[in-house]
């Protein structure tokens, strides 16, 4: 199926934001970019209804959340903890997301725990019977962890509707996946639970997208869970301060030369959607745009002590009740 | 001897250990020569002890901990590092069901020489900063280590290697690249089970381990310009707990405030609290305090974290409320 030129058009602006926001937040000091690792994320949450929930990886988690409507000044004061935040500098709000956006983060630093929350998730959309799906993303090493191989166990047993998505950049901080795992691909592991398991060349937006398009499809129309391994590439450190000295040069050489921008603007201009000036034009309205965001949070007040909240820790109980 | 950070102690700790004894082998994740472990927590020990003892695993914590068991089970000496305490949960059923009891329930034919070493507390790291040291602490059959300082902290992991049994060793962050101690090169050994008096006094106790150790003697230097004496009094390890050093210090003051960098409710420090209340009360008049994190999750922004934590101002506030009123 070739893509039109509007979706082809909406990807692009996407994909260019996401580089200009991972690239700038990178410079914040503890921050974990995902550079080169934006077509899967965009993929993987373009095209899904307001009602739909999503759990994308840590990395790449802002660009998500905004994709679903959060604003860019707002998680950005999360990420430095301030004021103006979504939780008001209660949270990491670069790991954790704001959920009235029906984006699920992480509420602690464990990896994994949000691979069984948003199975939860679906198991209630499968419960209300709406068709509501959800679109979950985690990286390969998570893939290590028994939440993985539970919750994927038990979507399978219910049907739930739910796409799990590998964003497999190579790399678990230093460790190589080829270290960390003996199958070819992570899809692989998809028959051990009895679901369709797909590769994908992840920095292909336009595949990526499709491929979790007709995953969702399925999910929608009851027939289960389908796990997608979206291949890409770590160009960036585990976080801001890593030197990243131990990708061997000619594998970060190769993946450099199939960068998901370069690759989507070298697609728009064959296919004569954009020309290079409209291309750039649009990066360039992106820069502002999140500059201006960031300059904006930082800007921004620091929480009071009124935010501690020590008595603000149990929901009030009989609320619902009434 | 030689000045040392907290990081370099904990590392020349492990490594003499396993020079000595060809059974221990440490397993973690990215603690090869290539990433040296987070925080450097491994620093050198890949190089220096090559892919067979110092072992790269999946982020698999579950299994980490289970296998680090089966290993110590079977004639091994293991070290298992979880990276952050934050992640002690992952290994919480196969360390305190299964490996907790095993010398017990075995009627004492089995043992499990093992040590899990985790990161932790507030500091200079984004997050990671829980300790739930009351999950390993609750239950009987695992010890604990929280050092204060570099040689502590050599001087227990030695310890901790030695030991028979499960030892969670946990090392602090905001102190783990900060102040240089002199650390002995001759061989040495802090035993798990023995406070120290960090600071002497007469007037009050004060009881903290680790960061909250460093803040005590803080705000002892401060209370000694007010002319209250106060003794600065280090478990160091929460399990075995030290309480008779405790209570022979309280005895003399009267006075006992706790300093727990983690929640109090359900602190080993509270049980300690109990213990001396136990003990003491009922003799003469015998006043105690406890100086904790706030009660909810640790807020993230960094003003809120540090109001939510105890500090040098909060620990002397609770020393003067108990000082003052007598
Ligand atoms: C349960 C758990 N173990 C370890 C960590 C420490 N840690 C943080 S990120 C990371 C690497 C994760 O690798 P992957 O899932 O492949 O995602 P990537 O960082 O490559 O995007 C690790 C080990 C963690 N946060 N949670």
């Amino acid at each position: 199926m070739t893509p039109d030129a509007n979706l082809l058009t909406s990807l692009y602006h996407l994909v260019a934001k996401g580089r200009v926001l991972e690239s700038l937040l990178g410079k914040l000091p503890g921050f974990h970019p995902g550079v080169g690792e934006e077509g899967v994320v965009v993929g993987a949450f373009f095209g899904l209804k307001d009602s739909d929930y999503i759990a994308p990886h840590y990395r790449g988690a802002l660009l998500a959340a905004h994709m679903r409507g959060a604003d860019l000044r707002r998680l950005i004061a999360g990420v430095l903890g301030k004021v103006t935040s979504y939780s008001r500098g209660r949270v990491r709000g670069d790991i954790c997301l704001p959920l009235q956006f029906n984006t699920l983060g992480m509420f602690s630093g464990v990896l994994g725990n949000p691979l069984n929350i948003s199975t939860g998730i679906a198991l209630a959309a499968s419960l209300d019977g709406k068709q509501g799906v959800v679109v979950t993303s985690f990286g390969e090493g998570t893939s290590n962890l028994g939440a993985f191989h539970e919750s994927l166990n038990l979507a399978a047993c219910l049907a739930l509707p739910i796409v799990y998505i590998c964003q497999n950049n190579g790399y678990a901080m230093s460790t190589r996946t080829d270290y960390a795992l003996k199958c070819a691909s992570v899809a692989d592991r998809a028959q051990g639970y009895g679901m369709p398991g797909i590769r994908v060349e992840g920095n292909d937006v336009v595949a990526m997208h499709q491929a979790v398009q007709s995953a969702v499809a399925r999910a929608r129309a009851g027939e289960g869970p389908t796990l997608i391994d979206a291949v890409t590439y770590r160009i960036s450190g585990h976080y801001s301060a890593d030197p990243n000295d131990y990708q061997p040069k000619d594998e970060r050489a190769s993946w450099l030369k199939k960068d998901p921008l370069l690759l989507l603007k070298a697609r728009l201009q064959a296919q004569g959607v954009m020309t290079e000036a409209q291309l750039n034009e649009i990066e360039k309205a992106a820069e502002a745009e999140i500059t201006q965001a960031i300059a904006e949070a930082q800007a921004d007040p620091d929480p009071g002590l009124e935010v501690l909240g020590p008595d603000d820790l149990y929901s009030p109980v009989l609320e619902r009740v009434a | 001897m030689s000045q040392l950070t907290f990081q370099e102690a904990v590392i020349q700790g492990i490594s003499e250990e396993m020079e000595r004894d060809e059974r221990i082998f440490h397993l973690g994740q990215d603690i090869g020569p290539i990433y040296n472990g987070a925080m450097h927590s491994a620093k050198g020990l890949g190089a220096k002890f090559g892919p067979r003892r110092i072992i790269q695993t999946p982020i698999s914590e579950s299994a980490m901990v289970g296998a680090g068991i089966g290993a110590a089970l079977a004639g091994r000496r293991p070290i298992v590092q979880l990276m952050f305490a934050e992640f002690l949960g992952l290994g919480l059923t196969p360390l305190a069901c299964d490996a907790a009891a095993m010398w017990y329930k075995s009627d004492g034919t089995v043992s499990v020489p093992l040590v899990i070493r985790v990161l932790y507390g507030a500091g200079p790291h984004r997050g990671h900063s829980e300790d739930y040291q009351a999950w390993v602490a609750s239950v009987p059959g695992i010890k604990v280590a929280m050092p204060s300082c570099p040689r502590d902290a050599k001087g227990l992991m030695k310890a901790a290697l030695r030991d028979n049994n499960p030892v969670v060793f946990f090392e602090h962050m905001a102190l783990y690249h900060g102040a240089r101690q002199e650390v002995p090169e001759e061989d040495y050994v802090v035993p798990l089970g023995e406070a120290e008096i960090k600071s002497e006094g007469s007037d009050v106790t004060i009881v903290a381990t680790a960061l909250m150790a460093q803040q005590a003697l803080k705000a002892a230097e401060q209370l000694r310009g007010e002319g209250i004496s106060a003794e600065v009094v280090d478990p160091r390890s929460i399990v075995p707990m030290d309480i008779e050093t405790v209570r022979r210090s309280v005895a003399k003051t009267r006075r006992l405030v706790v300093v727990s960098e983690s929640w109090k409710t359900g602190d080993p420090l509270s049980d300690l609290t109990a213990s001396i209340a136990e003990d003491l009360a009922g003799n003469a008049p015998l006043k105690i305090a406890r100086v904790g994190l706030q009660n909810t999750p640790r807020p993230f922004a960094m003003p809120l974290a540090r109001a939510a934590m105890p500090n040098v101002q909060t620990i002397t506030e609770a020393v003067r409320r108990i000082t003052e009123s007598s």
